[in-house]
């Protein structure tokens, strides 16, 4: 229907693909868009289109590139169940209350569970630590750097 | 047992057979938690005389130790002993860059039932999702305590 070759075709897309992402990548302001592409040579018109193209796009190239980067398993959610062990074959008559839990992770579009179980105590213990890791976020140092850093 | 001067004149096969039917004795009785009167009656079914009788059941009363081990013999699920975090906030990486996003790392340590050791449970979360796992230790937690009261 253009009219042109089919390598003319490709070349151009993987040059406006090239464009898209480079600038998402960095996240470059308009500005900085429109004096890039000012070099080469492009009418008006179409350089405000490209300006447009980028800035409808951005965020969405920005969370499909954020998907690529290198990734440990991530939390997905807990379900957790209490138990007494009440007897067992070496030792009848306890009382023995633990807790059980199935943990969902994600890795990357697949989702795994892991069965885990913990006594009272180190319960008790899980939580004041973890608590603990959230209250950093509110201390002054973590907040300085995340004004700072921006 | 063997090296004890004072059995040296006994044959050792009988010694060892001794040895293996007080020690599963000890075990059967300490599993069904059985009381002295319990045993005491047991013994002098087998024709045991008082002052036997009397002997084993002080030993036996010494046990703890092998409720202790006996309590903890057992098949489980992974069972966790600690928990380490890590706060980051990632700046960038080679598919994006700006990223600035606070992210946590938690490290479960498990202990395995079956063979010595097992590579502990690694997971990444954001502020958000840490907040959920809390959320849900705690609601453990406060359910042990009201079974507890009961």
């Amino acid at each position: 229907k253009l009219n042109v070759g089919v390598d003319t075709i490709q070349h151009g897309v993987e040059g406006l693909v090239y464009l898209l992402t480079e600038s998402s990548k960095l996240m470059i302001s308009e500005v900085d868009f429109q004096d890039s592409i000012h070099v080469l040579g492009f009418s008006d018109e179409l350089n405000k289109s490209l300006l447009q193209l980028y800035l409808d796009n951005r965020k969405e190239i920005r969370s499909i590139l954020g998907e690529l980067a290198p990734r440990l398993p991530s939390y997905h959610s807990l379900e957790w169940r209490l138990d007494v062990q009440l007897a067992s074959r070496s030792l009848r008559q306890q009382i023995k209350p633990t807790v059980t839990m199935k943990l969902h992770l994600n890795q990357s579009e697949d989702q795994s569970a892991q069965v885990l179980q913990t006594d009272p105590a180190t319960l008790l213990h899980l939580i004041q630590q973890l608590e603990q890791a959230l209250g950093e976020m509110k201390m002054n140092h973590c907040r300085r750097i995340v004004r700072n850093m921006k | 047992i063997l090296d004890d001067p004072d059995l040296k004149d006994i044959d050792p096969t009988v010694l060892k057979h001794c040895h293996a039917a007080a020690a599963t004795c000890i075990l059967e009785a300490g599993k069904q938690k059985a009381d002295i009167s319990a045993i005491s009656t047991c013994l002098e079914d087998c024709k045991l005389d008082k002052e036997r009788i009397e002997q084993f059941c002080t030993e036996y009363q010494g046990r703890e130790l092998v409720t202790v081990v006996s309590c903890s013999i057992g098949r489980s699920p992974l069972h966790i002993t600690d928990v380490s975090w890590r706060l980051e906030y990632q700046i960038k990486n080679n598919q994006l860059h700006k990223t600035y996003q606070p992210s946590y790392l938690v490290t479960l340590n498990v202990e395995s039932s079956d063979s010595g050791s097992h590579p502990d449970v690694s997971f990444s979360c954001t502020m958000e999702q840490l907040q959920d796992l809390v959320g849900k230790l705690k609601d453990a937690a406060k359910s042990l305590e009201r079974a507890t009261q009961m």
